[in-house]
């Protein structure tokens, strides 16, 4: 295979100093390669968390290296750390990661903004469309249903053409149909368009469609798939 | 920007009451300074009309035209270029038949100086017990040829001409010479050398040798700011107008502080996904400047508006150049405002977002 868009080699975490020093994670192994849909599984407070904040540069890690396309994260000044996040990371939050005074398409045309562009609306539509989204394209967030804003955070994280996409929990605040629902549409980007979507949760019922499954417990990350 | 203006118009409630809030504070401030300047010029009009430089008054005056006494002599102190003297006395305009009475300052100087109005209407002074009159004394009722009282004597003297409307001490100014104005004052002597004046206003003269007795110089600047009240008044109207752009920047800063910790969680969010503190900033600024020029704008057409239908005796005047600095200040206090949650923002970790 290619070289993985994303790469965690020998991270450990620690917080603290001395006796009460928490390691979080435990010299963590990890890589996803385009058109794979990766699943990490774990107990709440497990060290899931902690991980995407390191894969996606927001903390550093206490030793080990994170590649993201080859390019190594913790090296990177905060300013070209926050570039590679807008450019090259989707992330789909818990809750939703909406902007609640902006409409479905104005949260797209914010990230066409803030990248210095003209309004992709072709992609647009054709992203809501995929998403099945085209008749609350006109709906500020707190009109949509959860599912649909989840489907929302979605398209929000592919409109920018990311080489990876973190899902941390997207069905938290979902039932089971739709959570079911928003894993297939998540597979389905993967495995049709070629995207790296990494998706964190603790619903075991989730990781059916997923092509590679992690598991953390108390930091240590084992694959299992 | 983009984010900034959205969020306005999502909120429309919430930032038209700010708007509302910085227009108030506007509205003060136009009106503030309106009547500062208003003020100023009915105190000091006249004096500019004068175009001099300096005023010799006696030393013992305390710097105070009323209170300086001197004599026309006093004059060959100071060198050859244009001396006038001037001498004032404030009191009431009246007529014997139809009685009309108002508060005038009256002037005087000698006939042919520089200090002595242009004539619109009417002639000059040249003869004895004569009177010029402002152009707004004319829209009270007098007029020329009419007999007039000064003061509180019985005497009386002739309106000769009126000249474009001025006013020194709020009240507007009437014209004489010297030598009448000391007879309708009722000092003994009213001719010659030895008459009773104020004080001289010259262009650039100097003192002509050391011996300038009891004489002090005096800028016009100096010479206005001791006008009674005059310094008193300003630096009271000027301090309440500073003190509303402090209050103009805390408000703003508060508000834009308290917004900010409540978007805690949505700015973790949007760090997370690469819009940094800089975007985030600059939607805050967006916003106050948006706020501050809907209410400077709304403010400065309430005030314009307002000085339209006040009445006459309201001193009030708009000076445009002040008005725009004013603008201005407001302006540079809302943003200052909104820059004082930069560290706020700054601080706000993407990592919360995560959960």
């Amino acid at each position: 295979m290619t070289t993985p868009v994303l790469a965690l080699k020998q991270i450990t975490k620690q917080f603290g100093q001395g006796h009460t020093a928490v390691q979080a994670l435990k010299q963590a192994d990890f890589e996803i390669y385009p058109g794979q849909f990766v699943a990490i599984i774990g107990p709440s407070g497990s060290g899931k968390s902690t991980f995407l904040t390191i894969a996606a540069g927001l903390q550093t890690p206490t030793s080990g290296q994170v590649l993201l396309n080859g390019t190594e994260l913790d090296s990177q000044s905060e300013k070209s750390r926050l570039a590679f996040r807008f450019n090259e990371i989707g992330f789909i939050l818990q809750s939703s990661n909406l902007i609640p005074f902006l409409t479905v398409t104005e949260q797209l045309k914010l990230v066409d903004k803030l990248a210095h562009r003209s309004f992709q609306k072709e992609r647009a539509t054709t992203l809501l469309s995929q998403l099945a989204l085209t008749e609350v394209a006109t709906s500020y967030p707190n009109e949509l249903s959860g599912g649909e804003r989840q489907r929302v955070a979605i398209v929000r994280a592919l409109y920018n053409d990311p080489s990876v996409i973190l899902a941390d929990e997207p069905t938290a605040s979902l039932d089971t149909p739709r959570s079911i629902d928003v894993v297939k549409r998540l597979a389905d980007e993967a495995h049709q368009h070629q995207k790296a979507i990494v998706m964190v949760t603790h619903d075991q019922r989730l990781i059916g469609d997923c092509d590679v499954v992690y598991q953390i417990e108390d930091g240590i990350m084992t694959r299992q798939k | 920007m983009y984010l900034g203006l959205k969020e306005m118009w999502h909120e429309k409630l919430r930032y038209t009451l700010l708007s509302g809030v910085l227009l108030l504070i506007a509205l003060v401030v136009f009106m503030l300074a309106g009547l500062a300047n208003g003020l100023s010029a009915g105190n000091r009009q006249a004096v500019d009309v004068w175009q001099a430089r300096s005023v010799y008054l006696n030393k013992d005056a305390n710097q105070t035209l009323t209170a300086s006494q001197l004599k026309l002599t006093d004059r060959d102190k100071l060198s050859n270029q244009p001396v006038a003297p001037i001498s004032v006395l404030s009191g009431t305009l009246r007529t014997n038949k139809n009685g009309l009475k108002t508060s005038i300052s009256a002037l005087a100087t000698s006939r042919n100086s520089f200090l002595m109005p242009k004539v619109v209407s009417g002639h000059a002074i040249n003869g004895k017990h004569q009177l010029l009159i402002s152009a707004a004394l004319k829209e009270k009722g007098f007029h020329i040829g009419q007999k007039v009282r000064v003061g509180t004597t019985n005497r009386t003297v002739k309106i000769v001409g009126t000249y474009a409307a001025n006013t020194y001490m709020i009240a507007p100014t009437a014209y004489t010479d010297t030598s009448t104005l000391n007879w309708l004052k009722s000092l003994p002597i009213t001719t010659g050398k030895r008459q009773s004046v104020n004080g001289f206003v010259t262009k650039q003269a100097t003192f002509k040798n050391k011996h300038h007795g009891g004489l002090e110089k005096l800028s016009i600047a100096t010479f206005i700011n001791k006008i009674p009240g005059y310094s008193a008044e300003q630096l009271t109207l000027n301090t309440m107008i500073y003190f509303l752009f402090v209050i103009a920047l805390a408000i703003i800063g508060i508000f834009m502080f308290v917004l900010t910790l409540q978007k805690k969680p949505l700015f973790g969010v949007l760090k997370v996904q690469g819009i940094g503190t800089n975007h985030i900033l600059a939607a805050l600024l967006t916003q106050s400047i948006a706020m501050a020029l809907i209410g400077i704008i709304l403010g400065l057409g309430i005030t314009v508006g307002l000085a339209q239908i006040m009445p006459a005796g309201l001193p009030f005047a708009i000076n445009w150049p002040q008005f725009g600095l004013y603008g201005l200040a407001l302006l540079l206090a809302s943003v200052i405002g909104a820059l004082l949650s930069w560290r706020t923002v700054a601080k706000i970790d993407p990592v919360v977002a995560l959960g």
